[in-house]
């Protein structure tokens, strides 16, 4: 369908040549070549290969779809690469695959082995979360140099603490009062009631702080040459975006309310009372699609642009630019096209998105890239043994 | 020697420092060799880890100590990797003739069909071998209780009469069970239900079968298709049919999720909903098997299920499509018991 964009991107020695003389921050481009189509008919194969496995090819699958959006991410004029190796990739799959039978089969048994496999996968969860990272960012190159994920172990569990205190309390809540079902004739008292739902209420206020500490845990560390990153932006901001989103939610919420309303009205006017179900639930789908257009991308939008543009290290500055009303649209004809063709158009949706998402940031170096170099592996004996962990069970649950 | 090989010009990295060199490569005696101003270096071939085929992105070629090859021309690229006979696998082979990925999307659906008919009841047969009947008893209580907490009221009919249901009903098992082997073990519960449920019947796993006041007053002048009832209900005890549609439609729901979830839980959740309704009119069309047998040996003719079959449509008039509908079309079971 289109023409291959690859031929265009400067070799990176005239790249090279052209900054050596100059001091001031130069920003790279990025830019996504990847086709939909190309996608498509990797995605078809690898689907099918996962098929006739009975999923074990899965991690194969996913090395090669990385590798495919990796060789199509290039950073002024250089793409960037995929080292993970998927026979590593396959032994974590089959542990995490493990983790979730146990977690189910628990579940169904008794309400009590499936909370002390909740309680267990909570606890494993920071861990695993963490060694992910180092994987992913350790298997990801530029320019030859291997990036690095240096969060430390202490750190991931502090950055889940919002989530996990209030959840522990309401769980010690139940535990010791009983679930909080009514049972019949006898109303819940007050102070149970308090005790068990006060820490929903908690989860709620807690999240845009826990999403806070999630995105300055993962912005914090990654690391290049001797540049590692920081994110400068405060708690206040995620509760600002959090509100926002609310507004937007409701807003949307309203918008499908008036046209759900004015359509029904039209409707019986057009039929009378007796109003045919399957029109009723045909009329309610793309009002659901519209409402999802417009919060779901907003988060999205919001959330990236706070998130990189507050991502520095002391010679790199990340900037990011996505605008709403694109990713709004993009986002409601993805959706449709998806479930027409009962997600075949999947592959196209996710390239559509990428080259969206990627075209608007950028990122400003200053100083002589060439004379950047990998740093030492393993300044720590905790983070060698942590990085070790990661890299023989080849944990990657990020997309 | 060296200008009998191909050779290939591209930017290599060392891994070490972020600046590029130019370098070409070639391929002689096993082993991948790489010319920059700076180096000469040369890696065993299987060591080497090469770009796959592909019409867009940067091809790049993973070297054994950290370093990489970066070739920005891919048609450069694919004329030296032909002249220097770097294989190629079969699935890139296949990813790039849009011919085979059409098989491949071909060989895609007729599996899924195959694994929807016959792998996944396979696989949850297989599971339910695992799965204690104890398992059921204990879901079957808890279902039974909240059912009782939530939609269902104690039975208003007269005891005597809920007592000669359940009589003709066990008199009818005891038949069937010297000549058709053995039959599960059954509770009966009578219940009154709203209007949410109406005439209505339903087994719950572990053996527990609940049974309406409004099913036993729509059938009171013909006893024989209340028998006929239960015997379906107690087909679905014997198949374990409440587990295996719950273990069912969570296989579906795994399979879909892994191929759609990360794009939208909502329409992975689809397949799990329509994999319920499809696969209980597999199991209505067993249960029925289950009672027309029952029946037969107890000396009840099937016959006595049309009337029963035909004032059950005339309460819910409106009938949905087979492909939503959880039970088979009704005329296709009227005829089922007539013969």
């Amino acid at each position: 369908m289109s023409e291959p964009l690859q031929d265009e991107g400067t070799s990176a020695s005239e790249a090279a040549a052209n900054t050596a003389t100059t001091t001031a921050p130069r920003v790279l481009g990025i830019r996504f070549t990847g086709s939909g189509s190309e996608y498509f008919r990797i995605w078809i194969v690898n689907l099918l290969l996962t098929v006739v496995t009975l999923g074990l090819y899965f991690p194969f699958a996913k090395a090669r779809r990385l590798s495919y959006f990796y060789s199509n991410t290039v950073v002024d004029g250089q793409a960037l690469a995929f080292h993970g190796d998927p026979w590593k990739m396959l032994r974590g799959f089959l542990l995490l695959a493990v983790l979730a039978v146990v977690y189910g089969v628990a579940g169904r048994l008794s309400p009590l082995s499936g909370f002390v496999a909740f309680l267990v996968l909570a606890a494993v969860w920071p861990a695993l979360w963490r060694a992910s990272l180092q994987f992913r960012l350790g298997n990801t190159s530029w320019r030859g140099l291997r990036f690095a994920f240096r969060g430390d172990l202490k750190g991931a569990y502090l950055a889940v603490l919002p989530i996990y205190a209030p959840l522990a309390l309401m769980l010690a809540a139940q535990v010791y009062f009983g679930p909080p079902v009514a049972t019949q004739g006898e109303p819940m008292n007050a102070v149970q009631a308090w005790l068990i739902f006060s820490p929903i209420v908690v989860l709620y206020l807690m999240f845009p702080w826990a999403l806070a500490l999630i995105k300055r845990y993962q912005h914090g560390g990654y690391v290049y040459a001797a540049q590692q990153t920081q994110l400068d932006a405060s708690g206040w901001s995620f509760y600002k975006l959090s509100l926002k989103g609310l507004g937007v939610m409701l807003m949307g919420l309203v918008i499908v309310g008036i046209v759900g309303a004015a359509a029904a009205f039209a409707a019986q006017g057009a039929f009378g009372n007796d109003l045919p179900k399957p029109l009723l639930f045909a009329a309610l789908v793309p009002l659901y699609l519209i409402y999802f257009a417009l919060t779901a991308p907003y988060f999205t939008v919001r959330l990236q642009n706070l998130v990189w543009n507050g991502t520095h290290s002391p010679a790199i500055q990340f900037a990011s630019a996505l605008r709403f009303w694109p990713m709004a649209g993009l986002t409601l004809k993805n959706w449709l096209l998806t479930a027409i063709t009962l997600s075949l158009y999947r592959p196209f949706a996710v390239v559509a998105t990428t080259q969206l998402r990627l075209a608007a940031v950028s990122v400003s170096v200053s100083g002589e890239l060439d004379s950047w170099m990998a740093q030492q592996p393993g300044d720590s004996a905790q983070n060698a043994a942590g990085d070790a962990a990661g890299d023989f069970f080849g944990i990657d649950m990020g997309l | 020697m060296n200008d009998v090989a191909p050779r290939l010009h591209l930017d290599y990295f060392d891994g070490r420092s972020a600046a590029a060199q130019t370098a070409d490569i070639w391929i002689e005696a096993g082993q991948l060799w790489l010319q920059s101003p700076l180096v000469r270096l040369s890696y065993p071939l299987a060591a080497v880890r090469w770009p796959e085929r592909q019409r867009h992105g940067q091809r790049q070629v993973l070297l054994p100590d950290g370093g990489v090859l970066s070739c920005m021309q891919a048609a450069a690229w694919d004329d030296w990797a032909r002249a220097a006979l770097l294989p190629e696998s079969a699935t890139v082979r296949w990813m790039q003739s849009w011919r085979l990925v059409a098989t491949a999307f071909a060989l895609l659906v007729v599996l899924t069909i195959a694994g929807w008919r016959w792998g996944v009841p396979a696989a949850a047969h297989g599971v339910m071998a695992l799965l204690p009947a104890a398992a059921d008893a204990r879901v079957g209580a808890q279902a039974l209780a909240s059912l009782d907490q939530q939609m269902l009221k104690p039975s208003a009919l007269k005891p005597e009469q809920q007592r000669a249901i359940a009589q003709r009903f066990a008199e009818a098992v005891a038949l069937a069970d010297r000549q058709i082997g053995p039959l599960p073990d059954y509770r009966l519960h009578f219940r009154a239900a709203g209007k949410a449920l109406g005439p209505n019947a339903f087994a719950l796993p572990g053996g527990d079968i609940v049974l309406t006041d409004d099913l036993v007053r729509l059938m009171d002048d013909t006893p024989d298709a209340l028998v006929g009832v239960l015997a379906h209900e107690l087909g679905h005890v014997r198949h374990r049919h409440g587990m295996r549609s719950v273990v069912q439609a969570g296989l579906v729901g795994v399979v879909a999720g892994l191929v759609i979830g990360d794009f939208s839980a909502l329409l992975a959740a689809a397949p799990a909903v329509l994999a319920q309704a499809a696969y209980s009119r597999d199991f209505e069309r067993e249960a029925d098997d289950d009672a027309r047998r029952l029946m037969l040996a107890a000396g009840i003719k099937p016959r006595v299920m049309v009337a029963f079959f035909e004032r059950v449509a005339k309460e819910q008039p409106s009938q949905m499509p087979i492909a939503i509908a959880s039970h088979p079309a009704n005329e296709e079971r009227i005829r089922f018991f007539s013969d």
